[in-house]
């Protein structure tokens, strides 16, 4: 796995993890930090929120939704045309509009929600074979923030010990 | 629903625990009961693929299927089987939207649930139709020799594209889920077990920008999954209420056929969860009290069904209907009145028992309870296949089914099917959602530690 060079803290709770993000977020010196969590605890989220702004996946699914809405509305009707069929006596290439719906409805799922799949892996930068694993904690209860390209004894590896990192780290690249 | 009672939960343990404790059952040997368990099924499973293939060599003459009965157990099974499914993402999707925070320790076995219990019923139209090897050319809406293209005003193909929809959409919510589970397993193990689990997991890392992308996906996945679950059973139902055989024509169908199978859903998470729950020591996990939740659910869904049967049954009566009011006397009382009183004593009788705190925190009776409901759920898709074919309109078409040995062996079978790869997934992927389950329990916080 690559890893980049910086310096990474762990913290053990949750509130101090939070606002050493929102510290973070704030300075220009902390530029490109990367912060782990091992679950998207709401505290967390707001950071998130606040950092990135709203997430555009939700773009992603409207306009997957609506491609498959269209879809479904032009795969029966375009069918219907090329062979009209006799169905209950009705007059053939008649469209009846109320079965479309279920076709409509289907693929307006379907797509959306495979939209929302693409689009929630690029955004999040997935799939990533040489995802950068600092510590295998962060997946399990630990919360920590990297810095890429500082150095164990500069201004930020400082600031993070005050922020309450219970162990500061530098990273090799 | 009851979420008060989640919210108060006494935790033993902390957020340090659920990685460790969770992933034993994935990383250490499981119990003797797990391969005993596995054997049965993958046994039952088996047996059920020798009938199939024996059907398919000698022909549809092997089932118990006859004019007027084209449709029997297989049917059953499917109807059976999709509703199984469909309180998988009915707790994972509509439960989210209404942060019911019990769904976090049992949504992943739901899901799993759901996307076995689709897959199973998937089987049935194939093995319902003999010459399995012609499905691939049915299935797609491709134009056949003479250029004709599927009917799309027929139910059935209503059918196959929610079901196909539900299945892929559960797959991808469910397996959304577990990715940043299988990331956790990925820092746990080496070698190749660590290789395959940092493939399925895409990389995953945990940061912020992963959470907040995922979060959102997540958010909308459940919002879009909310309207399919209650579509994907009325479409199902519409299979047999969109014709005009008497017992089926009713508008009450789409809404009774959903209670039905969140009601069989929950029966089966309950059935499913509580083995698995003490096969793996989760107690600390799964509590009392999500596990009360999920029968609370039950208790609902069970009463609504039990006003459906009473309304089916009014409405039969009160339109005047003769043809109608003469197929529901002859499901309480003609040849098939012993599946109608498994069906009502299962589904409404029993589950009142479920009123009782005392019951509801007594998980043995509880899973029987929970049990019997699926019984029943299943003798309630018989019912209302079966009676209403048997007697239409032309009392010289009248006839009799009672399904054959071939059938018998291929329904336990796809029971077999379905435990074998419920068994198999808890024993390669955890089997709680590690991140959801840490949400709800109580976060380590300095304030806390301090004030302690």
């Amino acid at each position: 796995m690559r890893t980049k060079k910086g310096v990474v803290a762990f913290f053990e709770h949750l509130d101090v993890a939070a606002a050493a993000a929102r510290s973070a977020a704030e300075r220009e010196d902390f530029a490109r930090h990367v912060v782990y969590s091992p679950a998207s605890f709401h505290e967390l989220m707001d950071v998130a929120e606040h950092s990135y702004g709203p997430s555009p996946v939700r773009w992603c699914t409207l306009v997957g939704s609506l491609v498959g809405c269209s879809v479904g509305f032009l795969m029966p009707v375009l069918m219907d045309y090329d062979w009209p069929l006799v169905v209950g006596g009705k007059t053939a290439g008649l469209n009846s509009a109320i079965p479309n719906v279920i076709f409509m409805f289907e693929l307006f799922v379907l797509v959306g929600a495979l939209a929302t799949i693409v689009a929630m892996l690029w955004f999040g930068r997935l799939a990533n074979p040489r995802a950068e694993i600092l510590d295998p904690a962060l997946t399990d209860d630990r919360f920590a923030l990297f810095v890429p390209g500082a150095l164990l004894g500069g201004t930020q590896a400082q600031l993070l010990q005050e922020w309450g990192a219970y162990e500061v780290r530098q990273v090799e690249g | 629903m009851s979420d008060s009672a989640v919210d108060s939960t006494a935790w033993n343990k902390s957020i340090s625990h659920v990685n460790p404790e969770v992933l034993r059952g994935v990383l250490c040997s499981p119990h003797k009961l797990f391969y005993v368990a596995l054997a049965l099924s993958a046994g039952f499973a088996l047996m059920g693929a020798v009938a199939w293939l024996l059907q398919i060599i000698y022909g549809m003459g092997l089932s118990g299927l006859n004019s007027p009965v084209y449709w029997g157990v297989y049917i059953t099974n499917f109807v059976f089987w999709v509703g199984i499914g469909h309180a998988g993402t009915l707790i994972s999707a509509i439960l989210f939207l209404f942060r019911a925070k019990w769904r976090n320790s049992i949504n992943r076995s739901a899901e799993a649930m759901t996307v076995f219990a689709v897959m199973t019923a998937g089987l049935f139209p194939l093995i319902h139709v003999g010459r399995v090897y012609l499905a691939a050319y049915w299935m797609a809406p491709l134009p056949n020799t003479n250029n004709l293209w599927v009917n799309f005003r027929s139910p059935l193909i209503w059918d196959v594209f929610a079901i196909s929809t539900y299945l892929t959409v559960s797959l991808l919510f469910w397996y959304m889920g577990l990715v940043p589970d299988l990331a956790s397993l990925r820092d746990r193990t080496k070698g190749l077990k660590r290789f395959v689990y940092g493939i399925l997991s895409f990389g995953w890392t945990g940061t912020l920008r992963q959470w907040h992308h995922y979060e959102t996906g997540y958010a909308l996945l459940a919002a879009l999954a909310t309207p399919l679950v209650l579509s994907v059973h009325s479409i199902v139902s519409w299979d047999f209420a969109m014709s005009i055989q008497p017992g089926w024509h009713t508008t009450i169908f789409p809404p009774y056929f959903v209670a039905g199978a969140i009601l069989s859903g929950c029966a089966m998470v309950y059935t499913l969860v509580v083995p698995v729950r003490k096969m793996f020591s989760l107690e600390e996990f799964i509590k009392k009290e999500h596990l009360e939740a999920c029968l609370k659910l039950t208790l609902l869904t069970s009463s609504i069904v039990a006003y459906a049967y009473a309304i089916e049954f009014f409405i039969a009566w009160y339109s005047g209907a003769f043809y109608e009011w003469s197929i529901f006397k002859l499901r309480a009382y003609g040849p098939y009145s012993f599946y109608f009183w498994v069906m009502v004593f299962c589904n409404c009788v029993f589950p009142l028992l479920l009123w009782s705190k005392r019951v509801r925190n007594c998980i043995p009776v509880s899973m029987v309870i929970c049990v019997l409901i699926n019984v029943g759920m299943w003798f309630e898709r018989y019912n209302i296949i079966i009676s209403s074919l048997v007697e239409d309109f032309v009392p010289g078409s009248w006839g009799h089914y009672e399904p054959s040995l071939t059938e018998i062996a291929i329904t336990l079978g796809s029971f077999g099917w379905f435990f074998m790869w419920f068994l198999i997934f808890v024993k390669f992927f955890p089997f709680i959602s590690l991140s959801e389950l840490k949400l709800i329990m109580p976060a380590p916080r300095r304030s806390s530690a301090d004030s302690s």
